[in-house]
């Protein structure tokens, strides 16, 4: 394990907290959680069902807010920004894979992966496009619709948008959850390669300790607070510790 | 299946709202239009029960008289002689018989200033009889003063003397066909039992002086009291033994019974063109039912999978949504008459307050409940068909599919079928117009009716094209906003075609209308083109007297002035329309269609386009019977416009023929050198003096005047036709609206990668306009068209040019994106309100 002497925060949560629903019925998502996102780091968010790993990615991507607490994506507190201003920071410096549905079925791939940079009015890197679409292996995919792309394919293409605008960071939610273990391994394989090639940071919520052993740190969370932490985890070293947490 | 049916309504009732809304302003109309004229039915019903109330007996031309069917000229002759009153007066059982006579004439306001308007006449008109001073047969009763007794005294009904500015003791002045008559006002008289006139004023003079005005002193009709306890209709037999042919006996009640039927009937025909208007806003609000259920078929197709998985039959699935479309119907069909109702309860308070007591009682009749519902029901259920059988084959295998996939359905059976009905419909229009055929109008109206199916059905076919040509365009103007709404659009092109087309059919009647009207225009345009004459004389009420015609031509400064009246005769067993002119100044004066021209009639007949159809050719010689003589006319010529008057004779035979006949036209010929504008003050200020109500228009202003008419016309339809466009907005807008529930989760993606609230916004206006434009622009081609096919068909009527409505079409083309902006305020409220979170996790 080596030390860095500065670590770089692409995102993170100073007490963070999220309660769903009101007075009997309210239920503590996020419990006062503090957390650093590394730069240019794959983390990994693990736990068991209901332990908060959702709500974590949705209020640090601002997809959520928070009930109490601060959080910032980057150098920017998003906390207190107001719904357009959120959007914007999403459009300019997040990308997000979704477990499912992360294409609009109208839109070609192409138009699929270049959506983030049509919504900003900015210019396609026609080198930089290349070289994700080739990664990828989406080369003969590009014109194909949603519906006629396998489901690793569509995965693959919603990596590629997350990628093409080069954002600050990814967040990823279950994005290998619903492919078969090899289209899984792939899907995986990529958003890695991209963290150690090109230094993208990305966070990920899963709950498959093979997935989590992609990563460089994993983050476990129970009760709405972070119980633990990993470095390079293996498979086999994170399973053992979720069986500690019970699950 | 019922309690299923009930409940899933219940269960999202928000997605059928707008649906339930659709038909119940198209049921709404309807029961309306039944309230009101059931209503004005029970008006009048009593009006002609108080006419009728105290006369036993009413002796009378018998309009049913041979040889004609309807005699045409016996209606208002005068056909009883002071003998023949004496010798009904003589019939057992009769009490006393009085000789009645109506006077042609205005009761003019005290301060009554001539002016050349045509519309100072307008109104209920004057109503004068002789007095017979019997309140059962004057059906008046005296109530202040006394009844006239000498030759210059009237009497006016109580409403209308202080309205128009008379007192007891004032001078009254009458204007009639024979000049300006002065009577003293010697007392008011109420009209039955309220004096409820429907607006008229009605007055009494005496016997005599009502014989002097009208000329003549005979008597149109006899009223009969009979005797204490003698026997009506005995009676009334009794006294049609010695009448004089053609005429009858009948009891007042029969006679009122008569009236109130024959108002019926008119009453029908303002029900069935009602009807037919509330029947096009519901065809349209049909389109939206059809849409609505197939996309809710749609988005329920997992649940509906699971149905049939768990053991659902299809059959029941396909009762289960008609069943749903029923609850619908029910529903807002009962919205829609109570609405209705009240509509036409507001409406009939609103104008009684302008124009006094015309309606009886309003309450809501059995017709509007049972048209209601029926309309309602039919046209949800039948829309809700295709959806229902669509249900009935979705396998359970898609209770197992991760979400809803939208089926690509290949368009060629749409297409095929579309093509086939819209040449069917075009052929049938065809057919109709230039064929000769009886009642044109069937085959058109349904054409018309296949045509606008047939292209609702190609428009999918046109919108795929469209979408991906606009596609471009959007993306330019409006970046990715654009080109998601083009997606949107072509991604299902039978629904944007189905909610598109539904404004189609209403700017199609529009644009026709339009295209009607404004032609109608070109040809009063035209005509004045063949105009030579500086005035035409108008009477602001009744026909133009002919001593005003004298007045005009006995000035200075006036060549000539050429009149033309109107008749009817018999020729061959069958009436004819007759028109009478002066042969030498005819043609002089208007540039009529005509070969030769008029100067060459010698003595002889004209016919029209429709009589040469019948088989009539010039040389032929026509026997035309007239009620004061018959004679046996050469035919010397053609007149090439249908629809005037179907024969041509000049002003002796005229005479001949028929008498004194009413003048439909005079105009005024000016000799050379004079200046027309003075010469209208110089001759209106000599009409004043006998003839105030006869007015002068020179032809520009007629010309204004006839446009004026064509604009009231196509602005009554355009206000009928409201209701229709309504809907079709509410459907654009509720197909957005399920679209934007079908498409949350892409909503929601698309807020999570940075697009903005405002731009989603934005879309979906994109979307709404550009269906809005294309189905107005659909419109405006199907209706000029059939406009155009309208004015070529009625060549005959003397339309020439086809004028296409420019500015209409720019004003709904602009109409049509505002619209399309307010449709879109709702659904594009709703997607962008959508939480992104739930909106991913939607369960699409």
């Amino acid at each position: 394990m080596t030390t860095s002497t500065t670590v770089t925060i692409a995102a993170s949560m100073r007490g963070g907290t999220k309660d769903y629903g009101s007075g009997d019925a309210a239920v503590r998502a996020l419990d006062g959680l503090d957390v650093d996102i590394a730069q240019s780091e794959f983390t990994a968010i693990m736990g068991p069902s209901g332990s908060g790993k959702s709500t974590l990615l949705h209020t640090l991507a601002g997809l959520d807010r928070l009930t109490a607490g601060e959080s910032w994506i980057g150098e920017t507190q998003i906390t207190g920004l107001s719904e357009d201003k959120i959007t914007q920071v999403r459009r300019d410096k997040i990308g997000f894979v979704f477990q499912a549905f992360n294409l609009i079925p109208s839109l070609s791939a192409r138009e699929n992966i270049t959506l983030p940079l049509d919504i900003a009015g900015r210019d396609i890197d026609p080198a930089w496009f290349e070289e994700i679409i080739s990664i990828l292996g989406l080369g003969d995919r590009l014109t194909h619709l949603p519906a006629e792309l396998s489901g690793g394919q569509q995965q693959r293409v919603a990596v590629a948008r997350a990628l093409v605008a080069r954002p600050e960071l990814i967040f990823a939610d279950e994005p290998s959850g619903n492919l078969d273990s090899r289209s899984g391994a792939e899907l995986l394989g990529f958003m890695r390669r991209a963290v150690k090639e090109f230094g993208q940071t990305i966070v990920m919520v899963t709950h498959d300790p093979t997935a989590a052993s992609y990563s460089d740190r994993v983050l476990f969370l129970a009760d709405g607070r972070i119980v633990d932490e990993m470095r390079e985890p293996t498979a086999d070293r994170v399973l053992d510790r979720m069986k500690q947490m019970g699950h | 299946m019922f309690r299923l049916a009930v409940k899933s309504v219940r269960h999202n009732p928000k997605r059928l709202v707008l649906t339930a809304v659709a038909v119940a302003l198209g049921v709404a109309l309807a029961a309306a239009t039944f309230t009101l004229t059931n209503a004005l039915s029970g008006g009048f019903t009593k009006l002609f029960e108080e006419i009728y109330a105290g006369t036993d007996v009413i002796v009378e031309v018998d309009p049913d008289a041979d040889p004609a069917e309807e005699d045409p000229f016996a209606a208002t002759e005068s056909v009883f002689t002071g003998a023949d009153v004496d010798e009904v007066a003589a019939v057992d059982g009769v009490s006393s018989a009085w000789g009645g006579r109506q006077v042609m004439g205005s009761v003019l306001a005290a301060d009554f200033e001539p002016t050349n308007d045509v519309m100072a006449g307008g109104g209920p008109p004057s109503q004068l009889f002789n007095w017979a001073g019997d309140p059962r047969v004057d059906q008046a009763t005296l109530v202040e003063g006394d009844g006239p007794a000498a030759d210059d005294e009237i009497v006016l009904d109580l409403d209308s003397a202080p309205n128009l500015g008379y007192a007891i003791g004032d001078t009254v002045s009458v204007a009639t066909e024979a000049g300006v008559e002065e009577f003293t006002l010697v007392g008011l008289v109420r009209f039955g039992e309220s004096n409820s006139l429907q607006g008229a004023t009605l007055g009494y003079m005496t016997d005599a002086r009502s014989a002097a005005i009208n000329g003549d002193d005979g008597y149109e009709q006899i009223s009969v009291i009979v005797e204490d306890g003698a026997n009506q209709d005995a009676v009334a037999e009794a006294i049609g033994e010695i009448l004089p042919p053609d005429t009858r006996a009948i009891t007042g009640e029969a006679k009122a019974a008569e009236q109130t039927e024959a108002f019926d009937e008119i009453l029908q025909y303002i029900d069935i063109f009602a009807i037919a208007f509330a029947l096009i806003a519901l065809f349209v609000g049909a389109y939206i039912i059809v849409n609505t259920f197939r996309i809710i078929v749609t988005q329920r197709t997992r649940e509906f999978g699971l149905m049939r998985a768990i053991g659902v039959s299809g059959r029941q699935l396909r009762t289960m949504i008609l069943l749903e479309a029923l609850v619908v119907a029910v529903a807002s069909s009962t919205i829609g008459i109570v609405v209705g109702y009240l509509g036409a309860l507001g409406l009939s308070t609103l104008v009684e307050a302008f124009s006094g007591d015309i309606f009886g009682t309003v309450t809501l009749p059995l017709d509007a409940v049972l048209w209601g519902y029926s309309l309602g029901a039919l046209v949800t259920i039948v829309a809700a068909i295709m959806p229902a059988i669509h249900a009935s084959t979705i396998s359970p295998m898609e209770a197992l599919r991760e979400s809803a996939t939208e089926s690509k359905k290949p368009l060629r059976l749409r297409n095929v079928v579309g093509g086939a009905l819209t040449l069917l419909g075009v052929l049938a229009i065809v057919v109709g117009l230039y064929m000769d055929i009886e009642r044109p109008y069937i085959p058109v109206g349904a054409g018309a009716m296949i045509l606008i199916i047939g292209v609702t059905l190609l428009a999918a076919q046109v919108l795929v094209p469209l979408a991906y040509g606009l596609k471009a365009t959007l993306t330019r103007i409006f970046r990715v906003d654009g080109k998601l709404a083009a997606n949107n659009i072509h991604r299902e092109p039978r629904r944007s075609a189905n909610t598109a087309a539904a404004l189609m059919i209403g700017v199609m009647l529009l644009a026709l209308v339009a295209t009607f009207t404004e032609s109608m225009k070109s040809l009063v345009t035209e005509q004045f083109k063949g105009n030579s004459a500086d005035f035409f004389v108008f009477s602001s009420q009744g026909a133009i007297p002919t001593g005003a015609i004298e007045v005009i031509e006995g000035e200075d400064g006036v060549a000539y002035v050429t009149s033309t009246g109107l008749g009817t005769v018999l020729l061959d067993g069958g009436t004819t329309n007759v028109g009478v002119i002066d042969p030498e100044t005819a043609d002089l004066a208007f540039d009529y269609n005509n070969e030769p021209d008029f100067d060459q009639m010698d003595g002889g007949v004209f016919i029209d386009p429709s009589m040469v159809e019948a088989g009539y050719e010039v040389g032929d010689e026509l026997t035309l019977e007239g009620p004061e003589g018959t004679a046996t006319l050469t035919v010397t010529g053609r007149y090439l416009n249908e629809g005037d008057a179907q024969v041509w004779i000049d002003e002796d035979t005229g005479h001949e023929l028929l008498g004194d006949y009413p003048l439909a036209q005079s105009m005024v010929v000016l000799d050379d050198d004079v200046d027309a504008a003075e010469a209208q003050d110089q001759l209106l200020e000599a009409l004043a003096v006998d003839y105030p109500l006869v007015v002068l228009q020179s032809p520009g202003e007629f010309e204004q005047l006839a446009n004026q008419f064509i604009d009231l016309l196509l602005g009554i339809i355009s206000a009928m036709l409201g209701a229709a466009l309504v809907i079709a907005l509410l459907g654009v807008a509720n197909t957005l609206l399920l679209s934007v529930t079908e498409r949350t989760r892409e909503i929601g993606l698309l807020r999570a990668v940075g697009v903005r609230r405002r731009s989603i916004r934005r879309m979906i206006r994109i979307e709404s306009m550009v269906m809005a434009i294309f189905g107005t622009i659909l419109g405006m081609i199907l209706g000029v068209g059939l406009g155009a096919a309208l004015v070529r068909a009625l060549e005959d009527f003397g339309f020439t040019t086809i004028t296409i409505p420019w500015v209409w079409l720019l004003l709904y083309t602009i109409s049509a994106a505002i619209a399309g902006v307010l449709a879109a305020v709702w659904p594009a409220r709703r997607a962008a309100k959508l939480d992104i979170l739930q909106a991913i996790a939607f369960d699409g």
